[in-house]
């Protein structure tokens, strides 16, 4: 079954009514699609945490979701609000660089590209972006992503924080 | 996390229970019983002005107590819709209520720069600081009301969700301590009755999002 948006909504609605079979099927397939909205911003060992975290926040708050709207951006501003709490609870982990099939960047409808991590991503200035990219993300020491990029390490940590603070005030922000 | 996916979705879907979808008219009955309590607590408890009447005809009044009113529906509508997440969806719209209220203090400080003391006088100090704190007593119900409603949401920016239901609280709370408030002067409403919602704002803010965290 494709996760369209139509689908996910009906499987949703019958979820909440209490279909257990139906929210199964809406539970793997948001798994997949969790999996492919935090590829390029998770490192690879991190992405299977924050996945079943931003399921168990989807169980949580199923309330939340109103069949008048749309699925797909509700479960983006979880994924999203679970994602920035992650950057700001993890300091620092040494990562392996990305792989180049989680990097490089895949065809998004335009509703896709709205709610996607980049785009939220996208509202930062270039060097606090690069910090988090650099720290939260590639998981280089603070001291490495200052002599990477020429700024200063208190600078680097105010980029990360200022970014993070950013981003958790404009998680809905399409 | 040590499980592995499928388990987590196995255990989530034994534990699935019907539930009812937070609706926006729902949220909204929240937030028009809270303002409905505060005021029926004002006519109750400390009673209207005797001069109410003659007071509905005064300008500044009515236009205060309008604005206190409209801010307050304002933010708690945002409040109400915060509590369901949605990316796309735009929280602002109370800023321009609460630029029209910022009116009042702006015209109270123009007043007092004109006037002097004589006009700095005509704020009632020792009446102020009653109807700040009463006023803001009386927040505490719309207060209590809209964390219950966000603690039931999941609200993604806890920070302006406190921050605005501050507002909305404060709002409401000196809309309806205006009927008991005899002093319809713009001094002393610019001065002290903003600074019911302003008060209030800053315990929003630094209070809420620890109640509401998810």
């Amino acid at each position: 079954m494709k996760s369209d948006e139509a689908s996910l909504a009906r499987l949703m609605a019958m979820a909440q009514t209490g279909d257990r079979q139906a929210y199964a099927t809406l539970l793997a397939e948001c798994r997949g699609w969790l999996r492919s909205y935090y590829s390029r911003r998770v490192p690879p060992n991190m992405l299977e945490d924050l996945v079943q975290e931003t399921l168990l926040a989807l169980h949580q708050k199923l309330a939340t979701w109103d069949s008048s709207r749309a699925f797909l951006p509700w479960l983006a501003a979880i994924a999203r609000y679970r994602w920035v709490d992650q950057l700001r609870r993890i300091y620092r982990r040494k990562e392996d660089e990305l792989p180049e099939a989680l990097t490089s960047p895949a065809e998004e409808e335009a509703v896709a590209a709205r709610i996607s991590l980049e785009s939220l991503f996208a509202q930062l200035p270039e060097k606090q972006a690069n910090a988090i990219k650099l720290v939260k993300i590639e998981g280089l020491s603070v001291a490495e992503a200052s002599e990477l990029t020429g700024q200063s390490e208190s600078l680097i940590k105010v980029n990360i924080h200022r970014g993070i603070r950013k981003m958790s005030a404009m998680i809905e922000k399409a | 996390m040590a499980r592995n996916t499928e388990s987590l979705i196995a255990e989530l879907v034994d534990g699935l229970e019907p539930v009812n979808p937070l609706r926006l008219r729902q949220g909204i009955a929240v937030t028009l019983g809270a303002l409905a309590l505060t005021v029926g607590s004002v006519f109750l408890l400390a009673g209207i002005r005797p001069d109410v009447s003659s007071a509905l005809a005064q300008p500044v009044f009515l236009l205060a107590t309008g604005l206190f009113l409209v801010l307050g529906l304002a933010a708690s509508v945002t409040v109400v819709m915060m509590a369901r997440p949605q990316v796309g969806s735009n929280h602002s719209g109370w800023v321009w209520a609460a630029i029209m209220v910022a009116l009042l203090p702006a015209a109270a400080a123009v007043m007092v720069l004109i006037g002097g003391d004589a006009a700095l006088a005509r704020s009632t100090p020792a009446h102020g600081l009653n109807c700040l704190l009463a006023a803001s007593g009386l927040a505490a119900l719309s207060f209590a009301g809209l964390t219950w409603w966000l603690r039931r949401g999941a609200p993604t920016s806890p920070e302006s969700a406190g921050l605005v239901t501050g507002i909305a609280a404060g709002s409401f709370g000196i809309f309806a301590y205006s009927f008991h408030c005899t002093y319809s002067d713009i001094v002393h409403i610019g001065l002290w009755h903003s600074a019911v919602v302003v008060t209030c704002a800053l315990v929003g803010r630094l209070t809420v999002p620890h109640l509401i965290r998810w």
